[in-house]
């Protein structure tokens, strides 16, 4: 019973220095609403459930594991609102949606440098996303790969988390600002525009917004 | 006795050691103080867009701190104003330049956030504190009779800014200040360690905010008078 005990508390004890180790961060915060004129369109923003529950993780040296799902869902919905006239979310592809595009985020690529690897003295975050764009019929209208990249100063006294939160809201922010100042930048979506507010003149029975 | 004056005299002079010396360069475009009409702001921001430093938020708010110490002028917090700008302030949306600035000024919708907040003045601050140089060692050690550390460490941090003020009427520089502050700290361990560290940042922030001051109190100074 007494060695019972031990290993026990051997155990415990392990498992409290391996989780003492690893950097877990569950990034939170707030964004403000964008600056930017609404485009006249109604839109919805499906978020999946890969997106949505998109965890990096990283055993590579120390572990790292930063849970960025919910606060790019925030981000993403606060974007949509601010960029169109309407905007909503579904969390499947709509079929027969009365909205004129329909946005995809996916996360390509999540990476993350801390400062015993980089040798800088700073945290670094990276994401790679894909905003996929499609008509209402579904034929797809744009991939556009857009990257958002944030980091933070190395301080005194400030844990691997703290930093790590904050490098992660820099580079949600960095998302934010690529997308609303990039969006109708993209080839294929500036033609996709400058089609459809051609065909919308033209067409005498449709009510543009 | 004797040993224990010794020990308190050597910490007293290390003391007096770990001190700062800072230098501040200004330019001015012209002797006129810059003039803050009433209810005019101030908005003092950081560079972040490099990719190996960026400067120090809470050294932005200190300089905010001793712009507004005497209440004589309104500063904007750097937050607020980045947030209500969102996305236009961001590293990678910040204008460089007064003829990107001006350009972002033409979309109505910013030159108006700008005016509701009452904007005169635009303070851009670069640089940051780095640890320039490392000397000595200490140790600690711990068993089963107690611990303790032993030896001598010291450091040198030097921290270089530049503030460039920015006139949003009329879309000129107004004036620059540099300052260069440096200063070694220790850590001296006999038993327990006791670090005398110097406090480079704020030197760098009481010279540079002070200088930036005198661009403005001046005429203040003489309306009040």
């Amino acid at each position: 019973m007494h060695t019972r005990n031990l290993i026990a508390c051997a155990l415990v004890l392990v498992s409290l220095l391996v989780s003492a180790c690893a950097t877990r961060v569950e990034v939170d915060g707030n964004f403000p609403a964008a600056l930017t004129h609404k485009l006249p369109l109604r839109s919805v923003v499906v978020f999946d459930e890969a997106f949505a529950s998109h965890r990096f993780e990283s055993t590579q040296g120390p572990e790292v594991s930063v849970f960025v799902g919910q606060i790019q869902v925030e981000l993403f919905t606060g974007l949509a609102d601010s960029l169109f006239q309407y905007s909503s979310t579904s969390t499947k592809m709509p079929t027969n949606s009365e909205a004129d595009l329909i946005l995809v985020p996916n996360v390509e690529d999540v990476q993350i440098s801390m400062p015993n690897e980089s040798q800088l003295k700073v945290f670094e975050v990276w994401i790679k996303y894909n905003l996929q764009v499609f008509k209402p019929t579904g034929e797809p209208v744009a991939d556009w790969i857009m990257t958002a990249y944030g980091k933070t100063p190395t301080r005194f006294l400030k844990s691997n988390t703290d930093a790590l939160q904050q490098a992660s809201m820099v580079a949600m922010r960095d998302a934010g600002a690529h997308f609303i100042t990039g969006f109708a930048r993209v080839p294929e979506i500036q033609q996709w525009l400058r089609h459809r507010s051609t065909s919308t003149s033209e067409s005498s029975g449709s009510t543009p917004l | 006795m004797k040993s224990l004056t010794a020990l308190i005299m050597l910490t007293l002079l290390i003391t007096l050691s770990a001190c700062t010396t800072t230098t501040v360069d200004e330019y001015r475009e012209n002797s006129t103080a810059l003039t803050l009409a009433s209810g005019e702001r101030v908005v003092v921001l950081g560079r972040r867009h490099y990719a190996d430093y960026e400067t120090e938020p809470d050294f932005i708010d200190c300089i905010g701190e001793k712009l507004k110490a005497d209440k004589e002028i309104l500063v904007l917090p750097e937050k607020e104003f980045v947030d209500l700008l969102y996305p236009w302030f961001e590293p990678r949306t910040a204008p460089l330049g007064l003829k990107r600035l001006a350009k972002m000024l033409d979309e109505p919708m910013i030159a108006q956030r700008f005016k509701e907040q009452g904007l005169h003045y635009m303070i851009w601050i670069d640089g940051s504190t780095e640890t320039t140089d490392r000397d000595g060692s200490v140790s600690c050690a711990v068993g089963p009779g107690g611990g303790g550390c032993f030896g001598f460490a010291t450091w040198e941090k030097t921290g270089t800014y530049e503030a460039i003020i920015w006139d949003l009427q009329t879309l000129k520089e107004s004036g620059r200040v540099k300052v260069e502050a440096r200063g070694s700290s220790y850590m001296v361990a006999i038993i327990l360690p006791i670090p005398i560290v110097a406090q480079v940042q704020d030197q760098a922030c009481d010279g540079i905010g002070l200088q930036l001051r005198t661009f403005f109190m001046g005429n203040r100074a003489g309306e009040a008078s």
